[in-house]
């Protein structure tokens, strides 16, 4: 079904009953040439990349409860590409075009909003390294503006500007990001890899990989066995149990990060800002809620909710750079599961086990890189070959050394990102 | 998250600094090869449910403990001094 | 070798009142950190018991004989008044002017340390000579109850102004309610 003005309007003097569910509720076949083991917003974006760009429509993808349940619903939606090192540069940049098209090429409203981010600064050695960090970006063709203090004040007037400790120096401006709605994210890949005949199968938990002889021969779930020669593990949360199933052991702790919504309030912040001195970032939703979020609990956990501590931390924070949040109250907070990795990069890669491929440890970054990790994984799971964008996402970087992408600088060890 | 430190009895979490799962408690030998030492400092377990971690009880008594605890629902089972652990 | 003039960490700071709550500096000219060895704390604890009259005491408690104090500071590790002689039993390092001392004493004690110390200091869990390490504000603390209505605090020295105004603000917010 596609969409169209005359459709919207049709429906609107119908009251909207022509409309369908966008994608179907297929039972699980016995074989499949490749299966996608998680529908969150990446496992999604794989299944339609293979069906778009490599013609592979014979596959499923399972997803243990509904789609669009997983993080993808519990982000805060921040879209940018402002990243600092040789492979996670050239990845979110990549990533940042997708999502560029990704409306017209899904012909879905995943209402992205390039609003522009602002990144502040507080101190003269932080400028240096955001001028640094700006070069950067603009070496690979992103856009950065550095913004003196002034220049921040016309963009954000209500910023507490004399802070006694952290007075605003500057920003750095990326006019590209912004933010998207998640679920649609998701339900837009839905549907798309849907309509190319993708099987997404809801309620089916893998509880098994079959592996004859080290290949891979398919998986076992609670809808049955089913065989494929292509198995493909995107399950970021739960990275390290689907991936045991495999013998494996994943260089990866799971820890909570929270995020908090305010009650909806007229429009008052009109871009993504994140504070350089404490744990704090924050936009607008559409809805009108304030989104906002900051720093992990730090201690390994599955639970999808933080502790009080961390929260206090982020409000302190918050009443610190902007101190009229004050009047607004929080509606509810929730925690996202991250698969941390030793150096706070992801993994896009094949096994040991031939045919088993695994998209893991997005840490706090999974959003934002939902169509380029989509698109390097698919072209890895139908060519064997990295993606070019992607290369550098190794298994075995921090078994060898070479290759750490450690963006904030603190050593490539886990607990420290 | 309260955790019950041997020394100190039930604290809040936030006199306590985290250090990941307990594996420094079992260090491979130093000549025990890279991939020891490769799944020593890497690879986790990372279990979803009861798992054992380490934590420093910075704004106490400062000893090492391991903590027994659930990932899924923050339940606190019980702690040990490090020392004894190692030992 | 010459006497030197023993000058306290507060300052002008202290003595401080406000409502029924005084606080007043202690005074320590000296102060050895003692951490035994593995193995040696009973060594140790025959030692101190030989030299100062004192026995280590158990994680949480305090001893005193006459001037003397051995306290439980941490993890093992406690901090006695006097000099002592423990080669080859435990490390023992001069801390006199590491830490500050005070002590803080009157019918409202205990109301104001609750709104700054998270733990439960009523004299029925909390007894004279009992001692914790924690949190007063977000200054690490090692406090001690020293009577019915006292209690001595100590902290880092470099931490005692920080100390004295949360103190002070804890004291002079109880005093204007009235009451605890």
């Amino acid at each position: 079904m596609g969409y169209s003005g005359f459709q919207i309007i049709k429906e609107g003097l119908f009251g909207q009953k022509g409309w369908k569910p966008l994608w179907r509720d297929p039972a699980p076949k016995a074989r499949y040439d490749a299966i996608i083991i998680g529908g969150g917003g990446h496992g999604l974006a794989t299944a339609y990349y293979l069906a778009r760009e490599h013609g592979l429509t014979n596959i499923a993808v399972l997803e243990k409860g509904h789609i669009g349940g997983g993080n993808i619903g519990r982000n805060t939606t921040i879209v940018r590409a402002n990243y600092f090192l040789p492979g996670n540069q050239e990845f979110y940049s990549h990533s940042l075009k997708l999502w560029e098209g990704m409306e017209q090429d899904l012909n879905y409203n995943v209402m992205h909003s390039q609003r522009g981010l602002i990144n502040l600064f507080h101190s003269d050695g932080q400028r240096d390294a955001f001028v640094r960090r700006g070069n950067a970006m603009i070496n690979q063709g992103d856009d950065a503006i550095l913004l003196d203090r002034e220049g921040v004040r016309s963009h954000l007037p209500y910023l507490d500007f004399d802070n006694g400790r952290f007075p605003i120096y500057g920003g750095l401006y990326h006019p590209r990001g912004g933010t998207a709605r998640h679920d649609a994210v998701a339900w837009g890949y839905a549907r798309g890899a849907d309509q190319r005949g993708v099987d997404l199968i809801q309620n089916c938990e893998v509880t098994g990989i079959d592996i004859e002889n080290g290949v891979v021969t398919g998986v076992q779930t609670t809808r049955g066995a089913i065989r494929a020669r292509k198995v493909g593990i995107v399950t970021a949360g739960r990275s390290g149990q689907v991936a045991a199933m495999a013998g494996m052991r994943l260089p990866i702790e799971s820890h909570v990060l929270q995020a908090f919504v305010t009650e909806g309030l007229k429009p008052v912040i009109d871009h993504v800002v994140s504070f350089g001195m404490g744990h704090f970032y924050i936009s607008q939703s559409d809805k009108g809620g304030l989104v906002f979020g900051g720093d992990l609990d730090f201690y390994a956990s599955y639970a999808a909710r933080g502790n009080l501590p961390m929260a206090e931390h982020v409000m302190e924070a918050a009443m610190t750079l902007m101190p009229m949040i004050g009047k607004a109250r929080v509606l509810r907070s929730w925690g996202g599961i991250m698969d941390m990795t030793p150096d706070g990069s992801p993994i896009i890669d094949t096994t040991p086990t031939k045919g088993l491929f695994i998209d893991c440890g997005w840490c706090y970054g999974g959003f934002k890189a939902v169509p380029a990790s989509g698109f390097a994984f698919a072209h890895l799971m139908a060519t064997g070959q990295p993606h070019a964008t992607a290369a550098k996402f190794r298994l075995d970087r921090f078994r060898t050394g070479v290759g750490l992408m450690d963006e904030e600088g603190t050593g490539s060890q886990h607990n420290l990102h | 998250m309260r955790i019950n430190c041997p020394h100190c009895g039930e604290r809040d979490r936030r006199e306590f600094y985290y250090m990941g799962d307990a594996v420094a408690v079992t260090r491979p030998a130093p000549d025990a090869g890279p991939d020891a030492w490769d799944d020593y400092l890497h690879n986790r377990d990372n279990p979803a449910g009861d798992t054992r971690d380490l934590w420093y009880h910075e704004a106490g008594c400062g000893a090492w403990i391991v903590v027994a605890r659930n990932t899924l629902t923050h339940a606190v089972h019980g702690a040990t001094l490090a020392q004894k652990a190692a030992s | 070798m010459a006497r030197l003039i023993a000058l306290g960490a507060f300052g002008d700071l202290l003595p401080l009142q406000t409502g029924d709550v005084t606080c007043t500096e202690v005074m320590r000219e000296t102060l050895f950190c003692v951490a035994p060895y593995r193995g040696q704390h009973k060594a140790v604890s025959a030692a101190l018991k030989a030299q100062l009259g004192l026995s280590l005491p158990a994680a949480g408690r305090r001893k005193i004989a006459g001037d003397a104090i051995c306290q439980w500071i941490g993890h093992d590790a406690w901090v006695v008044s006097a000099p002592v002689m423990l080669d080859g039993l435990a490390a023992v390092s001069d801390q006199s002017d590491g830490y500050a001392a005070l002590d803080v004493a009157g019918a409202g004690v205990e109301a104001v340390l609750a709104r700054l110390i998270p733990l439960d200091l009523r004299s029925t869990t909390f007894k004279v000579n009992h001692t914790a390490r924690s949190l007063l504000g977000h200054v690490p603390v090692s406090i001690t109850r020293t009577g019915a209505q006292a209690f001595e605090v100590m902290v880092m020295r470099s931490m005692a102004a920080s100390l004295v105004h949360d103190l002070q603000v804890a004291m002079s917010g109880l005093a204007r309610r009235g009451s605890a």
